[in-house]
Order: C-alpha cells, then sequence, then structure tokens
C-alpha cells in the first residue's frame, strides 16, 4: 500500500522489507565517499589479515539502509530522529534484509514511531534501532 | 576502576573538538545511492531542497571522539551504534561547523567485566549559527582490570 499521510498508516503494520547492495563494490564505494578507506572496509583479504572475518560493511551504512527502507516506504516522510545499534558486525558480500514495524502513530502531528532490524542471511540481527518520522497531516 | 562520576564530572559537556566542513555534492550523492535511496532530495544535485541523508551526516563525526586529557581506559573503543536528530536539512556547499563534546558516560557489568559506555555529541551548525542536526555516537570500552 502506497504511504502518502499519516492516514495512511496503521498501528502495527510492517513497512515492506527491503534487501539492500552490500556487495563489496558498493559498500567500499561508500567507504571510500566517506573518507574510510582501507583494507577493512574495501578488500576481504587484507580485512582478513586484520583479523577480520572479511571486508565489513560500515556501521553508518547500515543506519542509511534503514532510512532508505523509510523512504522507500513512504516517499514523503521526513526523518526527525533515528538511533542504531551497531549488535556486531556486518560483512561486505553477505545478503542482509530490513523490516520494521510501526509502534505509534499520532495523527495531530503526523509522527510515527518505527522499530526496525537489519539481518544477515543467518537470520542474525547485526543492527537494529528505532526511528521518529513525520508525514504529512 | 575508574570512578564514572569523576569522568562525568570532568568530562561532560565540555566542546573539545570544532571542525569545519563543506559538503560536496558529489560524496553525498554517492553515498545515498549506495544505501539505496531514491528520493530526489538525495541524489539530485539540482534538486531545490537537495540535502546530506543522515548516514553522511553521521559519517562527519568520524575522528576524534575523546579528549585529548581523557584516562586510557585499557580498550579500543568500539563502534556501538550512531543516532541523529535532524533539525532542518544539511546542504551542500555551505560553510558548516560541527563541534563535539562528552554527552553522557555509564557503565554496564557483566561476567566478563565493565564495559564504559560514552556517547560523542556533535552539533552542526551553518555560518548563520542555525543548529543543523546532532549526532550521537556510542563507543564501548571493555575496561581493563588495572586502570
Amino acid at each position: 500500500m502506497s504511504i502518502t499521510t499519516i492516514h495512511d498508516v496503521e498501528f502495527g503494520a510492517e513497512l515492506p522489507t527491503f534487501v539492500p547492495d552490500t556487495s563489496l563494490a558498493n559498500t567500499s564505494q561508500f567507504a571510500h565517499a566517506v573518507g574510510w578507506g582501507g583494507g577493512r572496509f574495501e578488500d576481504h583479504e587484507r580485512a582478513r589479515k586484520e583479523g577480520l572475518p572479511g571486508a565489513l560493511v560500515p556501521g553508518i551504512m547500515g543506519m542509511g539502509f534503514l532510512t532508505s527502507t523509510i523512504h522507500n516506504w513512504c516517499p514523503a516522510a521526513t526523518i526527525e530522529h533515528i538511533d542504531t545499534v551497531f549488535r556486531a558486525p556486518m560483512l561486505a558480500d553477505d545478503p542482509c534484509i530490513i523490516g520494521a514495524v510501526v509502534t505509534d502513530i499520532d495523527e495531530d502531528t503526523g509522527l510515527v514511531e518505527l522499530d526496525m532490524t537489519l539481518k544477515n542471511s543467518a537470520d542474525e540481527t547485526r543492527v537494529f534501532g528505532t526511528a521518529r518520522v513525520k508525514l504529512p497531516v | 576502576m575508574v570512578d564514572i562520576e569523576e569522568l562525568k564530572a570532568q568530562f561532560l559537556h565540555r566542546d573539545f573538538d570544532t571542525r569545519e566542513f563543506i559538503l560536496e555534492p558529489g560524496k553525498m550523492v554517492t553515498v545515498a545511492q549506495a544505501c539505496g535511496e531514491q528520493q530526489p532530495e538525495f541524489t539530485q544535485p539540482q534538486h531545490p531542497d537537495f540535502q546530506a541523508s543522515p548516514a553522511f551526516i553521521c559519517s562527519l563525526a568520524s575522528g576524534r571522539h575523546l579528549p585529548i586529557d581523557f584516562p586510557s581506559l585499557g580498550g579500543i573503543p568500539m563502534d556501538g551504534g550512531k543516532a541523529i536528530t535532524c533539525h532542518a536539512p544539511v546542504k551542500a556547499g555551505v560553510n558548516l561547523v560541527g563541534k563535539t563534546h562528552l554527552h553522557d558516560i555509564y557503565d554496564k557489568k557483566g561476567r566478563s567485566g565493565r564495559m564504559i559506555l560514552i556517547v560523542a555529541r556533535m552539533e552542526i551548525y551553518d555560518d548563520n549559527n542555525t543548529h543543523l542536526a546532532t549526532t550521537d555516537s556510542h563507543m564501548v570500552i571493555r575496561e581493563r582490570s588495572d586502570t
């Protein structure tokens, strides 16, 4: 269902799942753009030499995946606040999926609260968080 | 063992780092698109409301997260998470200032010892001193037993 205003939102509704691009090519492009170039984000072999299980997805990229999930659900949504917990590292080239659920709605102000999770291919939660977004009233 | 209350009294709410930024549209677009963002205000520099995505704004907070005189607690700080509160769009080509202070220090005790959790808060302003965004960087340090 297309979400355009606060009145389209239902308590407990799940947002459409989002499968972001976690390929090494994409995550290293992100890392480079934010000035975090280096083996741990750009090269599996070099990351392993640092004692890591492989090249990592930058933690804030996980936040970026969550905010894209929100905008894909409701293009008119404005993110007022998002809080993410990096529970465990995400590895590049390991697919992940994002889920979110509506936990609170204020129809007067247009504010919606969301609980969000990012899980890897083993169904392990790597990043979770909450967001407060404002929708047109 | 470090006294958390002493650390709080000595270090909280004291700006210890000020940095200036001018955001480049190309990098803002790269970051937004890599995250799967499709909204034109994040992906098209010619859009009248073109602005940095929340993840890009949080990336500005990388770098020095602790005051230079903050005591060593033993372990290397791990990135425990990030948060952002957006007050107004953060735009490209504008002179920005990020001022960082420690917002909170607390501990959690577990079977493997004590973890110290530190929240470094950066407040981002434009050149009119308008407060645009606040980012929180959560650091987790496993305390060494001899500190």
